[in-house]
């Protein structure tokens, strides 16, 4: 039995059908990470950005600012969560809340414009991984019928600072390792060379942990994503036609 | 593109217009695909009362594992899709001449992140329109290069 408190947060209870092990397991493993210190941000931090990401599906300044020509044509507050447990910077708050309700229109400009409101590249990319780990298990919560777990209590600690030295700024927002230059510290993240939506993340490799390790428990292995024949129990063609929808209501080229 | 694919391999190439458009779900090829459309279309919408019907429904034609299968997916691309866009990646360089046709066909180009990746040239549309009848083998081929293999 586990004595990790991340996993007594993560029940799936109320879900319309059994969930897999897999599942639980990925969700509880990020929720314990989610709660510690990452690279950038305290755990207190870190929490309070997922708070901030659900409280964003409900603001209304976003459902504003989607239906206008430029984001930048409307002006408000956000509404924010009831609780949380660490003050964000208002850079933070905004980012998190461009990444949830409104991501397909974000741009260069307004990345490196956060960095100037402390919110730097390495505090960005940690940030987004925070806000697409904590959307991707409740929009599964959501769909299985189950109730969103409950956030984790912050646990103590600095953030360690670390960023791989082999990142560089290229093509992206932001600097990312280049698909043959991984460093010594990163084997894990991916061999030989691999996708620009893997490396997407990496000037923070715990952003990429978490995205492989929910990939392997929503979707797929990393690894196995462009073998066409892999597949769960419903067919590759049932698969994609959903993850294409979804992409497509998102609005996401990529 | 992985639809496409996939559709092939299994020797029932699906209509990927069925991605954006309803009215080619039906014909699309692919079993259930108006349950698994209705379902992803209610957990990403706000009507509880629609996603209910939309799981209810999905939950028999298609049993419960691949339910929770359909379930991850959704979850999966709500992330996958943030972070292209949060990070302005552009397509890889394979992907991008591969799926030229494809992205003409389903109209992806709209999207305002579109502007992230550049458009081909001239040479790159010729060697795009001479590879569009070999992208099944050469996705296989080039795929295996661009997962990694660190699992």
């Amino acid at each position: 039995m586990s004595t990790d408190p991340a996993a007594g947060l993560v029940s799936f209870e109320g879900a319309a059908v059994p969930v897999r092990d897999e599942m639980r397991a990925a969700h509880a493993g990020f929720w314990e990470r989610l709660a510690g210190p990452g690279s950038w941000w305290t755990g207190a931090e870190r929490v309070a950005i997922a708070a901030e990401t659900r409280a964003a599906r409900d603001c209304a300044l976003c459902a504003e600012r989607r239906e206008a020509l430029s984001p930048n044509a409307v002006q408000g507050e956000h509404d924010r969560p009831a609780a949380a447990p660490s003050r964000l910077p208002a850079a933070a708050v905004e980012a998190v809340h461009r990444i949830t309700t409104d991501a397909t229109r974000l741009g260069e400009s307004f990345v490196s414009g956060l960095a100037a409101e402390g919110v730097d590249d390495g505090r960005y990319v940690e940030l987004l991984g925070i806000v697409v780990a904590v959307t991707s298990t409740d929009f599964v919560c959501r769909g299985l019928g189950a109730p969103l777990h409950p956030l984790p209590a912050p646990v103590a600690g600095e953030p360690s600072g670390y960023r791989p030295a082999e990142a560089r700024p290229g093509d992206a927002f932001v600097p990312m390792i280049p698909s043959s230059a991984i460093g010594p510290n990163e084997r894990d993240l991916w061999q030989g060379t691999t996708g620009n939506v893997i490396r997407a993340m990496s000037l923070v490799p715990d952003a990429v942990r978490d995205l492989k390790l929910l990939s392997a428990a929503h979707y797929l292995p990393t690894a196995q994503v462009v073998d066409a024949t892999c597949r769960r129990t419903l067919s590759r063609p049932q698969t994609e036609l959903v993850a294409g929808r979804v992409s497509a209501l998102n609005e996401c080229f990529y | 593109m992985l639809l496409r694919v996939s559709s092939e391999i299994e020797g029932a190439p699906a209509d990927v217009r069925a991605i954006r458009e309803d009215a080619a779900a039906a014909g699309s090829g692919v079993p259930h695909a108006a349950e698994l459309l209705a379902f992803a279309e209610a957990v990403l919408g706000d009507d509880d009362a629609v996603l209910d019907v939309a799981r209810k429904d999905l939950l028999e034609a298609v049993g419960s594992e691949a339910f929770v299968d359909a379930a991850g997916v959704v979850g999966n691309f709500q992330r996958m899709v943030r972070i292209a866009d949060g990070t302005g990646i552009p397509l890889d360089a394979p992907m991008k001449v591969m799926s030229e046709s494809l992205r003409k066909e389903i109209g992806v180009g709209e999207f305002a992140s579109a502007a992230n990746t550049q458009p081909l040239g001239a040479v790159g549309r010729r060697i795009a329109k001479a590879l569009a009848p070999l992208t099944a083998p050469i996705f296989r081929l080039v795929g295996g290069r661009y997962g990694g293999r660190a699992d």
